[in-house]
């Protein structure tokens, strides 16, 4: 009993033990691999002097006339860029990209929401037509489909003949009429 | 095939007959010793057959024929066409009859518009 004990407290600190001397053996505390960004290479806050400004646009190989942070109105990205907000689609198919599937090059500021502007997501394309012209047509299509149908209920189309007579009362009985009760006589004549 | 239409909703709605409420004259006007519509097969016999409510009409007889040759020389396909023909010309007729009653029903609301002038201008003239 008293071993059976002894053994539920010693094996999880034999393999806690195990555990930091491999950590140990890997890696120290803190430390990242070689192919992750330095620390100088992540973003920051947002750039309030032209120095820092300067600096932010040379971290995103940028041009300074080009660099543009976003609004800092609590709801802003820090000092990351803001692109203008177009999908990869609009880029040009014919040009050799370094990522022909992306249409992006290396060393190319991303978008914020590159991942959302990609070409098998969102695609801001201007419309062949211009967007007035192609909602004029559509609302007068619409309308004038709703006018005509609205006027054949109004006054419906019918061939110049009378109702179909049908036997047994107009089939009372048949369309679910009350077997108890006596139906309407209804008495079809030849002609 | 629109004129009757055209006379409905654009000239002169009272002369056109409603095919929504007709026929509107008594079935023996003009049409003296007229006989009611013969029913051959009987409601018992059209409801076992399981005959969709459209067709029972006075064709049933026809139908109930046809349907029983097509079940019994199955799956071929020509041996009912005399049973077929006589159920179509059938329909045809009661179709042709249709066309009747509408042209009845027109010719007695002209008739009908005659003597309301002929009487509107009878008191015209009297008074």
């Amino acid at each position: 009993m008293a071993a059976g004990a002894l053994r539920g407290v010693l094996w999880p600190r034999a393999a806690a033990g195990l555990r930091a001397a491999r950590a140990a053996l890997a890696a120290p505390a803190g430390a990242r691999a070689a192919s992750e960004m330095s620390q100088d290479m992540m973003p920051g806050p947002y750039p309030r002097t032209p120095e820092e400004r300067a600096a932010a646009a040379k971290k995103y190989n940028m041009r300074v006339e080009d660099y543009q942070p976003y609004p800092d109105d609590g709801l802003g990205y820090g000092d990351y860029p803001m692109l203008p907000n177009k999908s990869q689609y609009e880029r040009d198919p014919w040009y050799q990209w370094d990522q022909p599937d992306m249409r992006h090059n290396w060393g190319e500021p991303m978008h914020w929401d590159f991942d959302m502007y990609i070409r098998n997501r969102v695609d801001t394309s201007p419309t062949v037509v211009p967007w007035h012209t192609m909602s004029k047509h559509f609302l007068l299509f619409l309308s004038i489909m709703l006018i005509m149908f609205g006027l054949g209920e109004i006054y419906p189309s019918y061939r110049p003949v009378g109702p179909k007579q049908y036997p047994f009362n107009d089939l009372y009985l048949e369309k679910g009429g009350d077997p108890n009760k006596k139906p309407p006589t209804v008495i079809h004549y030849e002609i | 095939m629109g004129a009757h239409l055209g006379r409905r909703y654009l000239w002169d709605a009272e002369a056109e007959p409603d095919p929504l409420n007709m026929p509107s004259f008594p079935a023996e006007l003009g049409l003296p010793g007229r006989q009611p519509r013969a029913m051959v097969a009987s409601a018992a016999q059209l409801a076992q057959a399981r005959v969709p409510l459209e067709q029972r009409d006075f064709c049933g007889h026809h139908l109930l024929r046809l349907l029983r040759c097509q079940r019994d020389t199955f799956p071929v396909p020509w041996q009912c066409h005399p049973l077929r023909h006589r159920w179509d010309s059938c329909q045809h007729e009661d179709y042709v009859m249709r066309m009747k009653e509408f042209e009845r029903e027109r010719r007695l609301r002209l008739r009908q518009q005659r003597l309301r002038q002929r009487h509107g201008d009878g008191d015209g003239d009297s008074e």
